[in-house]
């Protein structure tokens, strides 16, 4: 009984399946919307990024189709959830790659779950676009695969030789940064450049994802007594600064290196957070009425306040209509792929402009903290007045 | 419908092989008509979760002892063969046995201190251990690439033919789903697999009747541990990257929740949970946030309902039987027969 019954159920699930799927054939549509495939983590431990994610791509969709559309035709986005897990990203990934009517892929979160995709997407011949991928060998990895995130090799040297060196002008270093493939990477051209400028690491020491308690961390760094603590991270740095602060340790200066200027790091930290240094690809100006607005409105769609990957996610969007539009009336993948290598905007994150390999080489501001609020302290042009 | 299913049942018997190839005919010519390579994706999906799910069901379905940190052997198939094949150049072919063999020594060092554990206490080891697993996988950046990962695995080859889709390479996972079956089959008919059997329904009374039972229990281990090591051989090739956000905890509970729900103690019971597992994961898509409760409940009917799976062993202490309910119920049969 049960053997058989198990096979029947499967089959019959399995047929179905078939043949609520099979029939559709394709055809590259010339008219009606132009579809975008977003692949987000909305559900797992990722979900407030997914979130992000939606909201910050259906912002910039709003706004392209309220403003007319592309050349007359209107985006469309097709969200699927993907857990943040790669062998579902990969399944939705080969969803829209079998979908001849899905242009373009803005995807996935996660790293790892991007470049598991690659060879997926360089076979269907579609854009993979991704706004967090911070692998440094994610975008090499196919034509069609792109990140705007920013390279590691372009922000941690920045961190070092500016904010450190130049701005600050200490010589000695604590670091403690994640050990994911984004604090890898950072730690390791935070390294080279510290060799090149003459800084000297006197301690650095690492933590795995969603650890809590860094005080052993941090009686170590205390030991090798630096000038200035460096930390890399997204997730974790209030934590981190309020357990610096909490263990009696209120004269070292704190730099940070990633969180950009996140509204959630003040709220947490308060009081410890005064005097942080950060290096940050872009900066909600209060007195810029247009990221004012842009912060309202997604604050009232999401729920909470925007971290650099919503915007970065807004920024896939401008990036891929820009392309489309170039595109004319041949809106197909691999003319979306080509035009997307060449576009040259200025986004809500700063100007976005593809280098060879597809990744972005950004340009930094350094910012600080003063009364519970971020004020940039030098602007984009600090790395190109006179070394 | 009893009276059907009883009938249905004596006739699969009655022409068992013949329903078996009719099965693995569809399956090979499956490929053939579909073209999406989405939906091969989902099937290879579910024939890799199969042959996951089966090696665990070797474990806790036919010895009885309960591992719960699966995804530790899959990540070290995965991981022996991604570093055979781009450090040393090794053939999928070769790189694919010496992962399993390689994963059943692994299973056979964390069997070795455990063997005097059961239950929850055993559980909780294989738990750390596939932790460890994935953490040393994180942190050996010389060995594993540490957080960045290993890419550019190369796919196999075979007659310079290249399984490089998910349409050419459901084929292998074919190939590895249905030799696991037919081995494990083989195995559970044979000695060994009677010993396992005897441990897991009264380990006591195994061992007053001459079964090692330490021996059987750690070889268990090893053979599971072995075709989860194949598995994830298998699987890196196949998406070409790997690091250890993969094989997280939730991996193993992925694995573990498709044995609880397709059926313990049976061979087909993993091959049932695989496909409902990860049917419902594309059905339910639209449900979004509700796809894991979904999971949830399934899980607690299941427990409730049928504590042995939906296909499981039902004449075992899987499914709830004490020995004394079991002895009276065959001294019932014997009365009406």
């Amino acid at each position: 009984m049960k053997k058989l019954l198990a096979f029947a159920l499967s089959a019959v699930m399995t047929m179905g399946c078939f043949a609520g799927c099979a029939s559709q054939q394709e055809q590259v549509p010339t008219d009606g919307n132009i579809k975008i495939g977003v692949l987000a983590p909305l559900t797992g431990t990722n979900a407030e990024y997914g979130k992000g994610f939606e909201v910050g791509t259906q912002m910039a969709v709003d706004r392209i189709n309220a403003a007319g559309g592309i050349n007359g035709r209107n985006l469309e986005l097709v969200v699927k959830d993907s857990k943040g897990d790669q062998k579902e990203s990969s399944d939705l990934c080969r969803m829209f790659g079998d979908d001849q009517q899905i242009m373009a892929i803005i995807g996935d979160f996660t790293s790892g779950a991007c470049m598991a995709n690659a060879p997926i997407v360089d076979e269907a011949k579609i854009v993979q676009l991704s706004p967090t991928a911070s692998n440094p060998d994610y975008a090499g990895m196919s034509d069609y695969c792109f990140s705007i995130m920013g390279r590691q090799d372009g922000e941690a040297p920045f961190y070092a030789k500016y904010i450190l060196g130049k701005y600050m002008g200490v010589k000695k270093l604590g670091v403690i940064y994640i050990n994911s493939d984004w604090g890898k990477s950072c730690f390791d051209n935070f390294k080279s450049q510290c060799d090149e400028e003459g800084l000297e690491i006197v301690e650095a020491v690492n933590y795995v994802q969603d650890e809590k308690d860094f005080s052993s961390l941090i009686t170590k760094l205390k030991a090798a007594s630096p000038d200035v603590i460096c930390i890399m991270d997204q997730g974790a740095v209030p934590q981190v600064i309020n357990q610096i602060r909490g263990s009696g340790w209120t004269d070292i200066p704190i730099t940070t290196l990633g969180p950009g200027t996140s509204e959630q790091l003040i709220d947490l930290c308060g009081e410890n957070a005064e005097g942080l240094l950060l290096t940050s690809p872009f900066f909600f100006d209060p007195d810029d009425a247009e990221l004012t607005a842009w912060k309202d409105e997604f604050i009232k769609k999401a729920g909470f306040e925007p971290t650099i990957h919503p915007v970065c996610a807004y920024d896939c969007v401008s990036l891929l209509a820009e392309a489309i539009k170039a595109c004319g009336d041949e809106v197909t993948r691999t003319n979306i792929r080509d035009n997307l290598a060449k576009v040259d905007i200025v986004g809500v994150s700063g100007p976005l402009k593809f280098n060879e390999g597809g990744d972005i080489t950004r340009q930094y501001l350094i910012c600080g903290v003063e009364d519970g609020k971020y004020v940039v302290k030098e602007g984009f042009d600090y790395s190109k007045e006179g070394n | 419908m009893r009276d059907f299913i009883t009938k249905s049942k004596a006739l699969y018997q009655k022409h068992k092989i013949w329903f078996n190839i009719a099965i693995l005919v569809i399956l090979v010519v499956l490929p053939l008509f579909i073209r999406q390579s989405y939906l091969m994706g989902v099937l290879c999906r579910i024939l890799l979760y199969a042959t996951l799910a089966g090696s665990l069901n070797a474990i806790n379905g036919y010895s009885g002892q309960t591992c719960i940190g699966h995804a530790g052997f899959f990540c070290i198939g995965a991981y022996c063969e991604a570093i055979l094949a781009t450090r040393l150049g090794l053939s999928f072919w070769l790189a694919l046995p010496i992962a399993g063999i390689v994963t059943a020594i692994f299973g056979g060092i964390i069997a070795l201190p455990t063997l005097k554990m059961k239950g929850i206490y055993l559980s909780i080891v294989t738990l750390g251990f596939s932790e460890i697993v994935r953490l040393v996988a994180l942190n050996w950046e010389g060995l594993t690439g540490g957080p960045m990962g290993i890419k550019g695995i190369p796919v196999p080859k075979v007659f310079g033919m290249q399984f490089s889709g998910s349409h050419t390479y459901y084929y292998i996972f074919l190939a590895i789903a249905v030799l696991f079956i037919f081995v494990t089959g083989r195995v559970i008919r044979s000695r060994v697999g009677r010993a396992w059997i005897s441990i897991r329904e009264d380990q006591l009374a195994a061992k007053s009747l001459g079964v090692q039972t330490s021996h059987y229990k750690s070889m268990n281990f090893m053979y599971g541990a072995f075709w989860a090591g194949i598995a994830g051989a298998a699987y890196a090739p196949y998406v070409r990257f790997i690091d250890s956000t993969m094989f997280t905890l939730d991996e193993g509970f992925n694995i573990l929740s498709m044995v609880i729900i397709g059926g313990q103690g049976t061979l087909v019971g993993p091959v049932a949970g695989s496909v409902i597992v990860n049917l419902l994961t594309e059905l339910l898509r639209p449900v979004g946030q509700w796809r894991m409760v979904a999971y949830g409940l399934l899980i607690i009917v299941m427990m409730w309902w049928r504590p042995q799976g939906l296909v499981g062993a039902s004449d075992s202490i899987l499914s709830g039987n004490t020995g004394k309910k079991r002895l009276s119920r065959k001294a019932k049969k014997g009365v009406s027969a």
